[in-house]
């Protein structure tokens, strides 16, 4: 996925989850910020399509590692969980 | 890991770069979403207000995004020690006291740390020092005795304990030649391998083997980098060099490298550290089945992996060996001390003390801080209980008034370094000259850590309680208008009182250890030292055997000498003698008394001395029987002794001694025999020592050997300077070869002989000063307190007719109960503590009832003139004011 500036990323989380999950879009910035300092994603500055100065965040290699390995316990969970829905 | 780590310091250290930063990413973002709105078309307005909306509260998510930095513990204190700051600022008079009082306390114990690192806790400049022990003689006569030498040499070869066992004995020489003046160097005659017992080597040449010690090879010597350097230029060629030493041709075989530290002896000492210059073989003459004459010490380094303890078993069955092969070595053991005891043993007890007090002042001192804190917090009680409405935690709040306590330890800490740096130079100039390793004292990185320690430590202590106690403030009731009166909880005031109580009872126990040592100090100083010390000039010579070859020109020449000094100008009588009182003389002999028999397992003995007709006139020892010796008392006139009262009574009691006869001789014939011709008064052997031991003097014309090194006393009307110089020349006009050594006045000797009590008691009392100071402080602190909140209450008594003295009553009555709990405490916790005094203290009980009685009654007084200030406030209260303010 190419580098993406925080409003690009919250537009896209609000569109990929159908509006689903109407998070204020605040929070997202403390998130990203304690995700760069883990080392999981990397910034920098570019300019923006309109030519203003933006910050850019990317997925490092550690970051995509760990990517796959929340994913998979999530799938692990949601399995879990559906599982003990339906047996209900 | 790393990442993080680099991304926290990024973040504290560039705080300013990143809240731009975020600024202007948030910024991005906020106009975006406007602009997203706007071409939805709403009108500018409604656009921004549904931006807002939809990202949520501006200030609070920079705060997250600040948080998720992870710098939030740095900030947060930077943030608190900004605050502190200002609030030290706010009330500098405060602030002055605190730290002050803080400073000299942690400065103390760095200064007393300093002493104790550089003493008591770095090793031995030794290669592992450890290793090396000392190897004494003892008895039930004699604790501590130096070895025969055939006996070391039976040591040497039966031993198994050790690498390298060598032994050592006093031997200073005189250096001429050359166009400079003579002097006379500290010496020691060492045997093979004394250097490889302490690990060092030679830089230029080579020890001396074993071959050097055969008698005949002994004009050899090894110089030390001093003497080589300041003598003889350092010269690279100086190795087979022949030197003059003693009027004889010593080859130079050896240079020792700088900082050789002599490894402290006992007989003729020298204390560890001193300067030695030469080092000469110990050539072993004699006859080797005498065992008798004990003058060489041991030293030895121990196999790897051998305890001590077990070289001393293996010595002690070595020894009881050569008790069945020499009855003479019957009755001694060997003890086996390691170096390191040796040298600090001594003084460890009164570091270690020392230590304690320093530390019972920075406790002292931790009370009193918490106890301002407490005043302190009691009037910041309106702005702690705002914080705590406004939602600050408990926590958040001890932490930031911890942060206050460290602040003001951590300044009083850098403070109380800078003040333990002039210290400690004070504190080694006081030191007595034997100190061990007093020169290695400075302010060290040992030191720097453990004021560091201390410092966060003292601020945690006196910092704790207080902000706890200030956390516990009712948000309700410290906002009320009126909260100023309801502040005054029990809690708090009995917290309070504990801390006095416990300041004046520390004092108390510091002065009383203060009070016990300068009675300890003036018991010393008092004694009669059996001579005296005024207006007597000493000096030592030491003359070349080699040039003075036999008793009759040795006696002629100290004949001729003390004639001519006691007709220079001034001068009442001149006379020389084997020694000076208190200088560490310790020659001891066995002796046949006439017409006795010594108990069985006993000898007769006595220290013995030689002297010239005029030694005991000019030190004043008191004649009590008989007569001085004569100039009659020539070598061929019949020969005779002169003992001290303490012989007369140990070896004739109800006997006059005089005329009785003695000798050294086992068969003696008539010509060995010696009279008693006069008793003198005894002079103790140390000034602290109980009794003096027996002792008798030979005239120096009739010794049965040469003393070629004499002490010179010569008792002037006054002190005049000049006297030295004058003597000096006397000598040069004898024998310009000669050097005169430690020229130094009797009182000198006397003064540095108390050194160590009046050192510990000028510390002691320094502490001590600065406790009952303290103390005082912290009771005039609590009084006023209590003071100003009982104000209304003595307005409305003395309104209803108290009278001014009533009111002081009142008060004083109040502080009377703390500091009498105090002063009580005090002194049983003095008792009990004073019992590790005792081994620093002379003929003083450890619970001398006058030093209790008298610090008990001087630590009331002085509390009770702290509270008076504040009971005189008390008086001026005015009832209208007090009943206004209500």
């Amino acid at each position: 996925m190419a580098p993406q500036h925080g409003w690009a990323i919250s537009e896209r989380v609000q569109q990929v989850s159908s509006d689903v999950l109407k998070i204020q879009q605040g929070s997202l910035y403390p998130a990203l910020h304690r995700l760069e300092r883990r080392g999981w994603i990397k910034a920098k500055w570019g300019l923006s399509e309109n030519n203003r100065r933006a910050k850019y965040y990317e997925l490092t290699r550690a970051g995509q590692k760990q990517l796959e390995v929340e994913t998979e316990s999530w799938r692990r969970l949601t399995t879990a969980v559906a599982q003990i829905l339906e047996s209900v | 890991m790393l990442n993080d780590l680099l991304y926290r310091l990024r973040a504290l250290f560039r705080r300013s770069t990143l809240e731009t930063e975020l600024n202007e990413e948030l910024r991005f973002h906020f106009d975006h979403e406007v602009e997203k709105y706007r071409k939805q078309g709403m009108t500018d307005q409604e656009a921004k207000r549904r931006a807002r909306l939809a990202f949520g509260g501006q200030e609070q998510v920079k705060e997250d995004c600040r948080e998720a930095r992870g710098t939030g513990f740095i900030e947060t204190s930077l943030q608190d020690l900004r605050y502190a700051l200002r609030q030290l600022w706010s009330n500098p008079s405060f602030a002055i006291v605190i730290i002050l009082t803080l400073a000299l306390s942690i400065g103390a114990n760095s200064a007393i740390f300093s002493v104790i690192s550089s003493v008591l806790l770095k090793s031995l400049p030794y290669p592992q020092p450890e290793r090396i022990v000392r190897v004494f003689l003892t008895n039930s006569i004699y604790p501590k005795f130096p070895l025969n030498p055939f006996d070391f040499i039976d040591y040497r070869t039966r031993s198994k304990s050790f690498d390298f066992l060598a032994a050592y004995t006093r031997g200073d020489m005189q250096l001429s030649g050359g166009s400079a003046e003579p002097v006379s160097l500290h010496g020691f005659q060492i045997t093979s391998g004394f250097f490889r017992v302490l690990g060092l080597h030679p830089q230029l040449g080579g020890e001396f083997d074993e071959k050097a010690e055969t008698p005949g090879n002994g004009l050899q010597i090894i110089l030390s980098d001093r003497i080589w350097r300041s003598r003889f230029d350092a010269a690279p060629d100086i190795i087979g060099r022949k030197i003059t030493l003693n009027a004889q041709p010593f080859t130079v075989v050896g240079v020792m490298p700088a900082g050789v530290e002599h490894p402290g002896n006992e007989y003729h000492s020298l204390a560890y550290g001193d300067d030695i210059d030469l080092w000469s073989p110990f050539t072993f003459e004699g006859d080797p089945s005498r065992r008798g004459s004990h003058y060489i010490e041991g030293i030895g380094r121990l196999k790897d992996g051998i305890t001590p303890e077990r070289a001393q078993s293996e010595m002690n069955s070595v020894m009881a060996q050569l008790g069945r092969e020499h009855p003479e070595d019957s009755h001694w053991q060997v003890m086996v001390i390691p170096l390191y005891r040796e040298v600090v043993g001594a003084s460890q007890r009164m570091l270690l003390v020392l230590l304690g007090a320093v530390g019972m002042v920075l406790l002292i001192a931790c009370a009193n801080a918490a106890n301002l804190l407490l005043a302190r917090a009691a009037t910041r009680q309106r702005e702690i209980a705002v914080r705590l409405a406004l939602g600050a935690s408990r926590s958040r709040l001890i932490r930031q008034l911890l942060t206050e306590s460290l602040l003001i330890a951590f300044v009083g800490g850098a403070l109380g370094l800078g003040m333990a740096a002039g210290g400690v130079k004070a504190l080694v100039s006081l030191l007595p000259a034997d100190f061990p390793r007093s020169r290695e004292i400075h302010v060290s990185a040992p030191v720097f850590a453990f004021t560091f320690l201390v410092s966060a430590a003292t601020g945690i202590v006196f910092g704790l309680v207080p902000a706890i106690q200030a956390s516990r403030t009712d948000p309700r009731r410290g906002l009320h208008e009126g909260g100023r009166t309801s502040t005054a909880t029990g809690r708090l005031s009995r917290l309070r009182n504990a801390l006095v109580v416990s300041e004046v009872s520390l004092a108390c126990v510091l002065l009383i250890g203060a009070g016990l040592m300068l009675r300890s100090l003036l018991n010393l100083v008092h004694l009669d030292p059996g001579f005296r010390e005024k207006h007597v000039l000493t000096a030592t010579l030491s003359l070349p055997r080699a040039e003075y070859k036999n008793e009759g020109v040795v006696g002629r020449f100290y004949n001729t000498l003390t004639t001519n000094l006691a007709a220079l100008p001034g001068v009442e009588s001149a006379g020389a003698g084997s020694d000076l009182p208190w200088t560490g003389y310790d020659e001891n002999t066995s002796l046949n008394i006439e017409g006795k028999q010594p108990p069985p397992h006993d000898e007769f003995h006595a220290r013995y001395h030689a002297a010239t007709p005029d030694y005991f006139r000019a030190l004043s020892i008191p004649l009590l029987h008989g007569r001085f010796f004569t100039a009659g008392d020539k070598s061929d006139a019949p020969t005779v002794i002169i003992i001290n009262r303490a012989m007369a009574e140990k070896y004739w009691p109800n006997e006059d001694a005089v005329g009785k006869r003695v000798t050294w001789d086992d068969h003696p014939k008539e010509k060995d025999w010696f009279t008693v011709v006069g008793v003198v008064g005894d002079v103790k052997d140390k000034p602290n020592s109980p009794t003096a031991e027996p002792a008798f003097w030979w005239p120096d014309l009739q010794q049965p050997f040469s003393f070629v090194d004499m002490s010179l006393v010569i008792r002037s009307a006054s002190n005049p300077e000049s006297l030295a110089d004058a003597v000096r020349n006397e000598v040069r006009r004898l024998d310009p070869a000669l050097a005169v050594a430690d020229v130094q006045w009797m009182d000198e000797i006397v003064y540095g002989s108390v050194a160590t009590p009046r050192f510990a008691f000028v510390l002691v009392g320094l502490f001590a000063g600065l406790a009952i100071l303290l103390a005082a402080i912290g009771t005039y602190g609590v009084i006023s307190y209590s003071v100003s909140q009982r104000t209304p209450e003595f307005g409305l008594r003395m309104a209803l007719g108290a009278q001014r003295l009533d009111v002081i009553r009142l008060v004083l009555m109040q502080a009377a109960r703390l500091v009498l709990t105090g002063t009580a405490l005090g002194l049983v916790l003095a008792l009990t503590l004073a019992r590790v005094l005792k081994n620093l203290i002379y003929d003083v009980s450890p619970a001398d009832p006058l030093t209790f009685a008298s610090v008990g009654l001087m630590v009331i007084a002085i509390a009770v003139l702290a509270c008076y200030l504040p009971a005189r406030k008390a008086t001026k209260a005015d009832p209208m004011i007090a009943l206004r303010a209500e």
